[in-house]
């Protein structure tokens, strides 16, 4: 099982990332040297635990589909749209989460809460 | 009153965490801010600090203190109250004391090392700021930290649980100028924790369709509220396919943060880290779709009246 799924050391070409940034807990510990192949993350230096379980438990692979409307599999594009027009139509729409997202992405967030005059809240109010 | 990591790192040889279990939920924080590391000014490292544990329970990290208090549960404000009173030298009532579980001597030395430290730190986690009293467990910690501002160098920090809820209390508070908990529809930023927080909303049913991005609320929140994201629609961007996208009309899978998105987090003491993830993802990221999200809407008739010579939002 495990040699289908790993290639052969000698084959395998490993990119190495210096201190990258662990986003599991809130210590977002920024000295991780991570090893990867082109599919997965091999070798987590310095991470704990529960950083190596994250870093592993991601992928690139195409596990799951690009996005489902009703659990039907669907494309990204009618997916983009299906959302707005719920968004929109609604007339007290919650925008919910931001934890494990980027910055970039809460902006964005921020922005479409308040296009769509709605609510926006994240884990803080737990 | 607050510092950075390295602050604590450099200076602190009074450390107390409250309400938090960070050998099993922040391993590393001992180890990289808290309390092994050798500091500017803290030249041995652990042998210069103090460590004060504050818990319910005897948890793992009990093992790292050099002090465990257990409190009784549930009587966390009233130990912060006692000790506030201490550190102004007033008296205080034997029930009272006798209440907390704890003696008046622990509490008496307690607030002795504390005023005697140099600088001292108090980390409080989810079992302050989550159990009975809440938000008023909170303040009562962070005026307690500012009080003891009188007699040294004091401060207190959030234990911040996922990896970047930090990042979106700054954001929030500099787009809004409120951290969480905001509504919009009057067209301007209201704050109201209790009427805009989600749980209340979803277990009232308050809102009429909820997008979820970088969250699980299915596998966490309370029935009513899970239910109720059922009834509406529900629209989730995830790397994975969640228990909440099980019950949503829409799911998009997209990558994920760190390992397969760039992008920026926020640490627990509000230091912003740009990511280098090493994978390339086949899927966009959640700053990709939630631009193209939002530009779908705003390519729609807006909700709210426009004049017609009224700026347009851009």
């Amino acid at each position: 099982m495990t040699t289908s799924v790993m290639p052969e050391p000698a084959k395998r070409e490993l990119t190495v990332v210096k201190n990258a940034v662990c986003t599991f807990c809130g210590c977002v510990c920024d000295d991780i040297e991570l090893h990867a192949d082109h599919e997965r993350i091999v070798e987590t230096k310095r991470a704990c635990n529960l950083g190596e379980a994250w870093f592993k438990n991601h992928t690139a692979e195409h596990l799951y589909p690009d996005a489902l409307i009703d659990g039907k599999e669907a494309t990204v594009d009618d997916a983009i749209e299906a959302a707005a027009d719920y968004l929109h139509a609604a007339h007290m729409p919650l925008v919910y989460g931001l934890s494990n997202t980027t910055c970039e992405a809460q902006r964005e967030a921020v922005w479409l809460a308040e296009l769509v005059g709605g609510v926006i809240d994240s884990h803080t109010s737990l | 009153m607050s510092c950075t990591l390295g602050e604590v790192k450099n200076r602190a040889d009074f450390i107390i965490y409250w309400g938090g279990n960070p050998a099993e939920c922040h391993p590393r924080h001992f180890t990289r801010y808290t309390l092994t590391p050798k500091g500017k000014f803290i030249p041995r490292g652990r042998k210069d600090r103090t460590m004060v544990l504050v818990d319910i329970r005897e948890t793992m990290s009990a093992k790292a203190a050099d002090i465990f208090l257990q409190v009784r549960p549930g009587k966390d404000f009233e130990m912060l109250s006692i000790l506030r009173a201490l550190v102004k030298g007033q008296r205080v009532s034997p029930e009272g004391v006798a209440e907390t579980g704890l003696k008046l001597e622990q509490l008496q030395d307690l607030v002795n090392r504390m005023k005697a430290a140099k600088f001292g730190v108090l980390f409080f986690g989810m079992g302050l700021s989550m159990t009975r009293g809440k938000h008023m467990n909170s303040a009562a910690a962070l005026t307690l930290a500012a009080e003891l501002n009188a007699f040294t160098k004091f401060v207190a920090m959030p234990m911040r649980g996922h990896g970047n809820v930090t990042g979106a209390d700054v954001i929030m508070r500099y787009t809004t100028s409120f951290p969480f908990g905001i509504h919009m529809g009057r067209g301007y930023p209201r704050f109201n924790p209790g009427e805009y927080s989600t749980i209340d909303l979803l277990v009232r049913g308050d809102n009429d369709a909820t997008l979820v991005l970088g969250a699980d609320p299915g596998a966490t929140m309370p029935k009513p509220a899970i239910e109720h994201l059922k009834r509406t629609p529900t629209i989730v961007l995830d790397p994975k396919v969640t228990h909440t996208s099980r019950l949503s009309r829409v799911h998009i899978t997209t990558a994920a943060t760190g390992i397969t998105a760039p992008g920026t987090v926020y640490r627990m003491d509000e230091i912003p880290l740009p990511l280098s993830p090493p994978l390339k993802s086949p899927y966009p990221t959640d700053e990709e779709v939630m631009r193209r999200i939002r530009e779908a809407v705003q390519r729609k008739e807006p909700w709210y009246p426009v004049k017609s010579d009224a700026p347009q939002m851009v």
